[in-house]
């Protein structure tokens, strides 16, 4: 278990040189603050938790590579016959007709006949593993050999906020425990400085704050809000000057161990004592993760991030790196919020401007964690909802409609089996066709790369043992290392 | 309704599993089966069946877990028809045979045990009453409440109430011994936070502090349980149990402007302590029950059933998944008044409980028989079906006339609407085809000219016959709407009797009818017209233009108009309108139009002169016109007759419409169409099973719905005091709302899931004292708050045996109140309707839901509470879940919280208020250090307390920003200094937690 508090090297070295204890003594140096808490704080380093403390890290059921989830999730509706999911005989029979009982077809006036459609990038193998990627994601197309491409997603629902309710907690109705979560839940987390799963948007996706809620879950495994901006986390920003603030913590200090000490023991009262203490450390850690002036121009150029800019997927790419460095367990880049998104109902074309957004980022993330070792322990997930019909009203039709039968996701990193494609569609891309992966399945091999059973992961709530994959899901073994 | 005899007979059927009907020990064939049973049938039934088809598993839908089951079957139909085993699809499944499911599925039974099975089929299926198996045990939740004796104890000192004795009873059993009484300080800190989620104020504490009278504490307990204040605390609790929100929960969160008004009930229900089965029954039924009862109590009622109505809504269209909202009715009904998860049986019967999904759909249909208030959703935004607060009578009496009269009223509107436009249309085609124009020209403006220089032909003698139409229209030029327009007109009959008809002789009553039959006697008829299109008669008459009444025409919306100044002085309005004048204008799409009906069979002269009297637009043109058709006269009069039976008709609909919308609504429930449910197989909509008769769980006595929806009767049922949950359900949570964890730690779950009671006969004294006092809310509060073991000292962590006052972190809601009250900010009045954009503006989307967010400085639970977006200082101290029902808070305690205090705007904000207020308070920092433990800690600074704090203000760096000088040498701190103390106070643990 790490004590370290600044970014962890493949090579065990910390490139400021300095532990939490030097930092801490740091902080607070020759503060009031210094003779009761620092005590207890060192004290903390050594136990690393209290048993009533819901982030102290926990065991994983069995062993397991992966220590952290990257979870990139693109709003909208990928299309995956336009970018992982490749179907030349779409291009031979363009404009058939096809009958189908299709959801977002039923009922729909203008809807009675409806025909394929051609895709509208072309696709190319890559790599050692000659996976085929359209156009539209030509640097992600050079990491294939790290990724297990799925091509057999399917979900339940084809509406936008519940499918991505369902992708991020497993129910496609009521409110549940978001993945992050449950992971958080699951194995508590590392640095107590940053919270144990952040979420950052540009803007909420489908179903709102729902996505990131730990719901019945206890409150501090609840996904942190990150807006990409001057104050990327609430109130972390202090109000006035770090000597006056100590000023303030040590008078508080005092008062609350006066007040501890006429109580006798308190569980509560002793963490909330020592949370403001996390709480001063978080002023400074939480924007030194976010303080990307420390990375390199070489860095910068490829996540193909401008140098000072907080704008666009790689910024949220590089930030993610830099906090699961520092032992965030589960970071959720979502890439758009619920309007301007992969929705492409109206031109399909829109996908390129979208694609543009996060395709260099990924790639780089992708590169960069594996150059520092970080793949090692890091698992990245990419998926999206649901994907877009392979057909539409018409052949010519811009754009195309919602479609859960079937959709592309892909996983990279600790214990993935690198460079392979599972599952396969029918060959227009309608229907999966073999080894279905239904949401509940992904979840489960997540789970299962974290090293936690997904039926064993459970929370009693109302009389029930809730899990995240509720009475579903099997482990994709064919997608493990 | 609900006897108890009858009750207790369906929870022994229900606690045996078994058929109790068919055990006839003095039938000999019955004897025979019911061995078998045991040495064959069971065996098999366990050991084979039982792992797909048991109390965890019902594949396929069936169970063999009891002799009702098996007749039951599953969704092949009957497993089992006694007597009859050819005919028992069981015996067919494990005999193999054709299609059939071959059971079991991976191996066959032996030739003898197909033969035991048949045998036990043919003897009738006997059961027996205890199957070693299959046996639930008996629930305590699930007995009958019985007042238990109140145990005696060796301490008769120590208790004040029957609830010491049922503590000390344990504590002594267990060899310790009660804690201390708590200090008067801590008392009333205590019990204000309890019962009103406000803090004492300095004064209140002084006063109960030096209150020597021997029920000082009973007195300051009676006066907080009848404040407002604790109807909001209670209120808040409840809320929480009903997962209260103001939006909907579908896709786009649509708000529910009208939630409010359960919101406020319910507050008002605990500050006034409506006895509990009221308050149940209210909410289940109360549109029903407020039929029955006064009209002044009728609104109230209505409001209750905002119960059911807040029922969260789902997906995109929330009428496709009606099911969901159904399910959350049931599983909020469940948990909030039985203690029991109903949701579960939805698709599956409950694993643990003994609810099937029979006793589901029995309660679905009753919830489905109801209408609930629509919030609107994204492809319908509007909301609908929102239920008046007046009685039928009333209703009757305010709108004068039912609901079912404004579609009448409407289709009045629409058939003269019809009519109308089609005589328009008929006389717009004989116009074209009959129109000559005699004079047409444009003026400039401010000028005016004679209509002969725009004559086409002679206008000083124009044949007519009489029903023709000679018609002067009033073109605009340009500019929108064009100007006021001073009109001559005259027509002079040439022979005859030389009649001579003028628009002067409109002048002093113009708006008395259009068409218009002039000066008596005369023979002409005019009509003033909107001739933009198809003619159209203006429709309303002015008495008054811009508030002169001197000023009075007809007009169609603002223009196109026709008037007249009576008044012999110029009138100065838009622009000055000279004595004694008729004026035209027509409006921003085309002409108005002044026709004359002709009279006159022979020649007539026409003399007249246009003149723009509005200086400063484009000018007009004019147009005279003959209209050839003697036919036309008829039917602009014919025309006239049904503009004025439209008018009437449209003022009598807009009246009807507009004192139905000032009748106030609430988002409520009504009685809908009565029906049953079907099950849904697997909790599939659309793979419907049999019919299920609306009724109450067969294990709670199984009545079924006798009229209308069933919820009156549903209402019954739970609140009959022989129903073994309501009343403790509702005793442990109010326990728990003291002590803060209830006798049962699973207050939503009395199932056999669920914690058992740490204390059952003291939860079944309460439950039964409850019931007895006329499920007073209230009483029960009393007596706890007043009992020996609630004043004791405050604990860290309580166990069983050290009963009491646990020390608690106050809710998100106290620590707003709180700080609001530090800073005199804080507005007690109670808050009403949040303010929502008006409901013709919405267009909400999943893509762009409802976010707003509105501040206040009412009490939080006044806020507004969205379920998709929460609140991020709620999501960070634990608030409610909008979403589903929060039986007890989660108290986590995470740096982020301390951010809060640190960092966050709101605190600073209280912060400086507070220091500005303790500055004035007093001219010396000892004397404000004094005043700020006062108000915020209801004491003086200790030991070194004072000095600590003047040396922080000594010590602390002034910031640039501070700008207050030093008043006085003992008051040397300055403002950011102060503020900056009260930061430090109001990050204290002393003032979040209550001891």
């Amino acid at each position: 278990m790490s004590d370290t508090f600044g970014p962890k090297h493949s090579n065990g070295s910390r490139p400021c040189g300095c532990s939490r204890r030097d930092l801490l003594r740091s902080f607070v140096g020759g503060s009031l603050l210094m003779p009761g808490l620092l005590h207890e704080l060192l004290a903390e380093d050594a136990t690393r938790s209290t048993p009533a403390d819901p982030l102290a890290p926990r065991p994983s059921h069995f062993p397991a590579k992966a220590k952290h989830v990257i979870f990139l999730f693109m709003t909208g509706g990928v299309s995956h016959i336009d970018t992982f999911d490749p179907k030349p005989r779409l291009h031979a029979d363009v404009g058939h007709e096809v009958k189908l009982d299709h959801p977002e077809i039923e009922n729909r006036p203008g809807y009675e006949h409806i025909f394929l459609k051609r895709p509208q990038w072309d696709f190319q193998p890559h790599g050692q593993s000659g996976t085929e990627v359209s156009t539209l994601f030509p640097h992600i197309a050079e990491c294939v050999d790290d990724i297990a491409l799925v091509r057999s997603m399917h979900t339940d629902h084809s509406n936008h906020y519940n499918a991505t309710l369902g992708m991020h907690t497993g129910s496609f109705a009521f409110a549940r425990p978001s993945i992050g979560s449950w992971v958080s839940y699951g194995l508590g987390t590392e640095n107590r400085n940053l919270p144990s799963f952040v979420v950052i948007a540009p803007a909420q996706t489908y179903a709102g704050s729902q996505v990131y809620a730990s719901d019945f879950l206890p409150g501090a495994h609840q996904g942190t809000l990150v807006v990409p901006g001057d104050e990327p986390v609430a109130n972390v920003a202090p109000r006035v000057p770090l000597g006056q603030q100590e000023q303030e913590l040590s008078a508080l200090a005092r008062m609350n161990r006066r007040h501890r000490q006429a109580r006798g023991e308190d569980a509560a009262l002793a963490a909330r004592i020592k949370s403001f203490e996390t709480a001063f450390g978080m002023q400074a850690a939480v924007p030194d993760a976010f303080d990307l002036s420390q990375e390199t121009a070489d860095t910068h150029a490829l996540y193909g991030l401008e140098p000072g800019s907080t704008k666009g997927y790689a910024w949220q790419c590089l930030v993610a790196r830099r906090l699961i460095e520092r032992g965030v367990r589960f970071v959720e880049l979502i890439d758009t919020g619920s309007s301007g998104n992969w929705d492409s109902h109206g031109d399909m074309m829109d996908h390129a401007r979208l694609a543009l957004n996060v395709d260099r980022p990924i790639a780089g993330l992708l590169k960069d964690l594996k150059a520092r070792g970080l793949l090692e322990e890091t698992l990245v997930v990419w998926t999206t909802e649901f994907g877009r019909t392979p057909f539409n009203n018409s052949a010519d039709a811009k754009g195309r409609e919602h479609h859960n039968w079937a959709f592309s996701s892909w996983l990279a990193g600790a214990g993935v089996k690198p460079g392979i494609v599972h599952g396969a569609t029918d060959e227009y891309g309608v229907r999966v066709a073999e080894n279905p992966v239904h949401v509940h399945d992904f979840h489960a091999t997540i789970l299962h790369l974290m090293g936690l059973d997904h039926e064993r992961l459970t929370y009693r709530h109302s009389g029930r043992d809730y899990r995240l994959t509720d009475v579903h899901g099997r482990v994709v073994r064919e997608l493990l290392a | 309704v609900f006897s108890r005899p009858r009750f207790l007979a369906f929870v022994a059927a229900l606690l045996l599993v078994g058929d109790i009907a068919r055990a006839h020990a003095d039938d000999a064939a019955n004897t025979v089966g019911l061995r078998l049973f045991e040495e064959k049938i069971h065996p098999i039934l366990a050991g084979t069946c039982f792992r797909c088809h048991g109390d965890q598993k019902t594949a396929g839908g069936l169970r063999v877990n009891s002799r009702a089951a098996l007749m039951a079957g599953g969704d092949s139909g009957a497993a089992i028809v006694p007597g009859r085993p050819d005919e028992s699809l069981l015996l067919q499944a494990i005999r193999r045979a054709d299609d059939v499911s071959a059971m079991p599925p991976d191996k066959e039974l032996r030739a003898d045990q197909v033969a035991d099975m048949a045998a036990w089929i043919a003897a009738g299926a006997p059961w027996p009453e205890q199957p070693v198996h299959f046996e639930s045990s008996k629930h305590w939740a699930f007995e009958p409440v019985r007042e238990p004796a109140v145990p005696a104890v060796r301490n008769s000192a120590w208790p004040r109430n029957e609830i010491d004795r049922f503590l000390l009873a344990k504590i002594e059993a267990n060899g310790r011994a009660p804690l201390p009484q708590a200090d008067r300080r801590t008392l009333i800190r205590r019990l204000a936070y309890d019962l009103t989620g406000l803090p004492p104020t300095p004064a209140e504490v002084q006063a109960f502090e030096l209150d020597n009278r021997p029920d000082a504490y009973e007195r300051l307990v009676d006066r907080l349980l009848a404040s407002q204040a604790h109807g909001e605390k209670w209120g808040r609790h409840w809320l929480d149990v009903v997962r209260y929100a103001d939006t909907a929960g579908e896709n786009s969160d649509h708000p529910l402007p009208h939630a409010w008004r359960y919101r406020n009930w319910v507050i008002n229900a605990f500050t006034r302590d409506l006895p509990y089965d009221r308050f149940i029954r209210e909410q289940l039924a109360g549109d029903v029950l407020a039929l029955e009862g006064d009209d002044a109590d009728y609104a109230d009622r209505v409001i209750a059933t905002g119960y059911l109505a807040i029922a969260r809504r789902f997906g995109h269209d929330i009428e496709k998944d009606v099911h969901l909202t159904l399910e959350d009715t049931l599983d909020t009904l469940g948990k909030s008044v039985l203690g029991l998860s109903i949701g579960c049986c939805r698709c599956h019967d409950h694993k643990y409980d003994p609810l099937t999904t029979r006793d589901y759909y029995g309660l679905y249909g009753i919830f489905a028989s109801t209408k609930f208030a629509y919030p609107g959703c994204e492809p319908k935004q509007l909301p609908r079906d929102l239920v008046p607060l007046v009685s039928p009578r009333e209703y009757e009496r305010l709108v004068q006339a039912t609901a079912e009269k404004i579609p009448e009223a409407r289709a009045e509107v629409n058939r003269l609407t019809e009519l109308h436009n089609a005589q328009s249309m008929r006389i717009k085609a004989s116009q074209a085809a009959s129109a000559r124009t005699l004079s047409t020209q444009e003026i400039d403006d401010g000028q005016s000219a004679d209509v002969a220089q725009g004559a086409q032909t002679p206008l000083e003698n124009v044949a007519v016959r009489r029903g023709e139409v000679i018609q002067l229209s009033i073109t605009p030029r340009g500019n929108h709407g064009a100007d006021s327009t001073r009109i001559e007109f005259e027509i002079t009959e040439l022979a005859g009797e030389k009649r001579r008809w003028n628009v002067s002789d409109l002048l002093d009553d113009l708006p008395a009818a259009n068409p218009h039959r002039g000066p008596a006697g005369d023979g002409a008829t005019w009509c003033f017209l909107d001739a933009h299109d198809a003619p159209l008669l203006l429709s309303e008459s002015l008495t008054a233009i811009d508030g002169h009444s001197e000023l009075r025409g007809w007009r169609r919306g603002d223009t196109p108009s026709v008037f007249v100044n009576t008044s012999h002085e110029p009138v100065k309005v838009w622009t000055t309108l000279p004595p004694r004048q008729f004026f035209m204008h027509p409006g921003p799409q085309g002409a108005v139009a002044l026709a004359w009906l002709s009279p006159v069979d022979g020649e007539i002269a026409i003399r007249g002169r246009v003149a723009d009297a509005h200086q400063g637009g484009d000018g007009v043109g004019w147009q005279i016109t003959h209209f050839a058709d003697a036919g036309l006269a008829e039917a602009f009069i014919e025309f006239g007759a049904t503009s004025r039976q439209l008018s009437a008709a449209q003022q009598r609909r807009d009246a009807l419409v507009e004192r139905d919308r000032q009748v106030p609504r609430a988002y409520a429930v009504c009685e809908g169409e009565p029906q049953n449910a079907h099950i849904q197989k697997r909790g599939e909509p659309k793979d419907l099973g049999d019919e299920v008769p609306r009724k109450f769980p067969d294990f709670l006595g199984g009545q079924q719905v006798t009229q209308g929806s069933g919820r009156r009767e549903l209402a019954g049922w739970l609140t009959d005091p022989a129903n073994p949950l309501t009343a403790r359900v509702m005793v442990n949570r109010l326990w728990q709302w003291h002590f803060g964890r209830g006798l049962v730690k699973t207050a939503n779950d009395f199932g056999t899931r669920g914690a058992p009671p740490s204390d059952p006969a003291l939860l079944d004294y309460l439950a039964s004292h409850f019931v007895k006092s006329g499920w007073s809310v209230r009483a029960i509060d009393r007596l706890i708050v007043t009992s020996a073991a609630y004043q004791q000292a405050s604990v860290g962590a309580a166990d069983d045996f050290n009963v009491g006052f646990a020390r608690r972190r106050l809710t998100a809601e106290e620590l707003r109140d709180t700080l609001l009250t530090a800073t005199t900010e804080l507005d007690r009045t109670p808050g009403e309707a949040h303010p929502f954009p008006p409901e013709s503006s919405w267009s909400f989307t999943q893509h762009g839901p409802f976010a707003a967010e509105y501040d206040t400085v009412k009490r939080s639970v006044y806020m507004m509470q969205k379920r998709n977006r929460r609140a991020r200082f709620f999501a960070l101290f634990d608030g409610a879940d909008p979403n589903a029902s929060t039986p007890l808070r989660d108290v986590t305690t995470v740096p982020t919280q301390a951010l809060f205090f640190l960092n966050d705007p709101f605190v600073h904000e209280r912060a400086a208020k507070f220091s500005a207020r303790v500055i004035a308070a007093a001219d010396t920092d000892a004397a404000r250090v004094d005043f700020a433990y006062r108000e915020l800690f209801g004491r003086s600074p200790q030991g070194d307390e004072r000095d600590d704090a003047l040396a922080f203000l000594r010590s602390y760096a002034p910031s640039a920003t501070d700008n207050a000088a030093p008043v006085s040498e003992g008051a040397a701190a300055g403002g950011a200094a102060w503020t900056a103390l009260s930061r430090v106070l109001f990050s204290s643990n002393e003032l979040l937690y209550v001891d």
